[in-house]
């Protein structure tokens, strides 16, 4: 039985070829499924992640587990065997050296002694034979030499012996020995060793090695192919989502593992984009609906206009007249038409600044603004402005959205009544700006409907106006992350009063 | 079209390559009383503004050749100081203020109210370099002074309010010319909404109180469609 000291057949194989291809870069390239003759049939069942490029990835995983695996087990396999090697062949040359010198110290005589000695001993593994010149046997387990001693130094010998058994029998045991030739003498001495242990211990290692090997390589398969199929699902989703929201279903979104991982970061952001989307449809539906809705009466109104005019005769001045009418028409036409495009740009989020502005001063400078206004209309004004309350915002369209409340304010107002302009702390980091009036108010089932496109209160159809006030309130409460409270006022319930609250975060 | 009758004819350049809105612009200032000229391409537009000396340049963003962005700028870079005003489908206020620094003096949105644009355009008529720094703002017997903030008219004091003071500079500064609720609200609120009800109408109304009621004659019209003149 020989120690192996070299790779065994098994390890000098294609896996050790291919790293070193790999090494020289010339690893033979991925197949190309794609080309192989595989059946319609049979390519159609093969689930679709085998053509893709998280196949050869899960392919790459696992050989590259393999490799390292197999690195690792033949390091594990060769430093436990050559370790065996290595301890063995120290005890042994220790046992030779204590020999050598009890033979320079005693001659063969004290040789001879100390090997007895060593053969009473009882749980020494070492096995002993000693013979003189003549080749006549002194001492030892053996009969004789299993083979000739060298001329000089020492000769490494493997055989079989029978080892006798406490019971009268033998047993066949395989030893491994060294002889040596004494000098001066002519004799030869032999330390042998039992190696069936020894070679138990190695052939239980390269089974435990011959067994893993293989399982490495079938989990790492495994593994590479679990890996990368969570990877190629993920995207499979998104491609899934991307196809049903092109199809039209603008509300889909990729769903999310909450993992937070990469893939789940990924359908964040593509979320938050889809949202984006879905804003922007829904503004461009709106200002459609809004075009069509608002700018479709009036137009219809001048063409009819225009159309008397054409068929009756009229005088110069009533001609002039009409025609004057008609470009106040067109002009009120073109005003809506900017506020459906303010709104639709509000709505898509493009419009706006965000910088650090003072609430309170645009407040006074539009009360300042209305006041006037709400004389004329027989209106008493308050304001109570709190200092310096400072929002992050866009000081134009805060404007606009607090110029729309009052507006409104004076316009549904009657006469006697009084409007109320406050700037307050609100609740948890906001500012609210409040404009209350003596109004008739909105009854509370008209609230959701009022901020919508073009709605107005029954009661209200007549007055003039592109209905869109309120909204523009809602949407720029929107863009700046706030809201829009509507509530009765402090009248009686007959007349209760608007209370409508622009509630904006503080900078 | 409503009257606007004013003292200037101005030169003004158009740079459009719209033929149709280009015709449209040429005939709302030529009522308005102004020589127009035309250009349909930056490039075009650029070389005919620094040929001729204009009164005012009324510029289209969008435009082939080199844009209307560009156009200002490369004509600021080279000396030139004819105030321009830049028209636009794309009238928020971002792109707003990136027309102003290019170096443009006016900025209005599409689609205009075409009273606007010309009252625009003759606001801008007035801003020539070289005008030099008045302390004193004079409209027929009536006098305003910079410094001292003081208001007379025909030697008789008047006491305005600060707002109503602004407003009257600014009518005073454009006297003449048709002022409209637009730009009172720009330069002297620092809106840029449009206002709504008479907001700006009691304003004036309240001002005029102040500087007609008891003077023989009245010095500030209402333009029917457009907005207001003071006589100059």
């Amino acid at each position: 039985m020989k120690l192996p000291l070299q790779w065994p057949a098994w390890l000098r194989s294609e896996r050790i070829s291919r790293l070193s291809a790999k090494l020289a870069g010339r690893l033979p390239p991925m197949p190309n499924l794609d080309r192989l003759p595989i059946p319609e049939g049979v390519r159609k069942a093969m689930p679709i992640f085998v053509r893709t490029t998280t196949f050869k990835l899960a392919l790459l995983y696992s050989t590259m587990i393999a490799v390292f695996s197999g690195a690792l087990l033949a390091y594990l396999y060769y430093s436990t065997v050559y370790y065996i090697r290595v301890e063995s062949e120290r005890r042994i040359t220790v046992e030779f050296e204590q020999l050598a010198n009890a033979y320079y110290t005693g001659g063969m005589q004290r040789l001879s002694q100390a090997v007895f000695e060593r053969m009473t001993l009882s749980g020494s593994p070492f096995y002993y034979y000693l013979e003189d010149t003549a080749g006549q046997k002194i001492a030892g387990h053996f009969p004789r030499l299993p083979d000739d001693p060298p001329e000089s130094g020492m000769k490494t010998v493997y055989f079989d012996f029978e080892l006798p058994q406490t019971d009268g029998s033998k047993v066949l045991r395989p030893a491994a020995g060294r002889i040596v030739r004494l000098r001066d003498n002519g004799g030869a001495l032999m330390v042998a060793f039992d190696t069936a242990q020894q070679t138990v211990i190695v052939d239980r290692i390269q089974s435990a090695i011959l067994v893993a090997a293989p399982v490495a390589l079938i989990l790492s398969l495994f593994g590479g192919v679990l890996i990368t199929r969570g990877a190629a699902r993920r995207a499979e989703e998104l491609a899934k989502t991307a196809e049903a929201v092109i199809g039209g279903e603008l509300s889909r979104r990729v769903p999310m593992r909450g993992t937070g991982d990469e893939f789940d970061r990924l359908a964040q952001r593509i979320n938050a984009m889809l949202d984006q989307i879905g804003k922007l449809v829904e503004a461009s539906q709106n200002t459609g609906n809004a075009i069509a809705h608002d700018l479709r009466s009036p137009l219809t109104r001048l063409r009819n206009r225009l159309e008397i005019a054409l068929s009756a005769p009229m005088s110069e001045r009533d001609a002039n007249a009409t025609l004057g009418e008609t470009v106040e028409e067109v002009d009120r036409v073109l005003d809506t038409f900017n506020a459906i495009l303010r709104l639709a740009r509000l709505d898509a989020g493009t419009e706006g600044l965000r910088v650090r502005m003072d609430l309170s001063e645009v407040a006074e400078e539009l009360a300042e603004l209305f006041d006037p206004a709400c004389e004329e209309a027989g209106l008493a004004f308050r304001s109570q402005i709190a200092r310096n309350q400072l929002v992050l915002g866009d000081r134009e369209l805060i404007g606009q959205a607090i110029s729309n409340l009052i507006d409104n304010a004076i316009k549904y107002t009657p006469e006697g009544g009084s409007i109320a302009v406050s700037v307050t702390r609100g609740p948890e980091a906001m500012v609210d700006l409040t404009v209350t009036d003596t109004g008739p108010g909105i009854p509370e089932f008209e609230r959701p409907k009022v901020v919508e496109r073009f709605h107005r209160l029954d009661s209200a159809r007549t007055q003039p106006g592109s209905g869109l006030g309120l909204s523009l309130v809602q949407s720029v409460a929107d863009l700046h992350g706030g809201e829009l409270i509507l509530a009765d006022g402090s009248g009686p319930k007959d007349l209760p009063g608007l209370k409508a609250t622009l509630r904006l975060p503080r900078a | 079209m409503a009257d606007t009758l004013h003292h200037r004819c101005l030169k003004v350049l158009v740079i459009e390559d719209d033929t149709e809105m280009a015709n449209f612009i040429e005939k709302v200032l030529e009522d308005a009383g102004h020589d127009v000229e035309c250009a349909h391409d930056g490039t075009a537009g650029l070389a005919r503004a620094r040929a001729s000396e204009f009164d005012a340049l009324v510029v289209d963003r969008m435009l082939p050749e080199k844009d209307g962005l560009t156009l200002i700028r490369e004509f600021r870079d080279a000396g030139g100081t004819t105030p321009a005003l830049f028209l636009s489908a794309l009238g928020d206020v971002q792109n707003k203020v990136q027309g102003l620094k290019a170096g443009a003096e006016d900025y209005l949105g599409k689609p205009f109210v075409p009273a606007e644009l010309a009252a625009r355009v003759e606001a801008l008529g007035r801003r020539q370099a070289g005008e030099p720094q008045v302390t004193t703002l004079k409209a027929g017997d009536l006098e305003m002074n910079l410094l001292t903030r003081k208001v007379t008219r025909g030697g008789k004091r008047i006491d305005l309010q600060p707002r109503e003071f602004r407003l009257l500079e600014y009518l005073m500064r454009h006297a003449g010319q048709v002022v409209t609720r637009t730009m009172l609200l720009e330069k002297v609120w620092d809106y840029n909404f449009d206002p709504q009800t008479n907001v700006i109408d009691v304003h004036v109304s309240r001002l005029r109180a102040k500087i007609d009621k008891d003077f023989p004659e009245p010095l500030l019209q209402t333009v029917r469609g457009a907005g207001y003149r003071l006589q100059g």
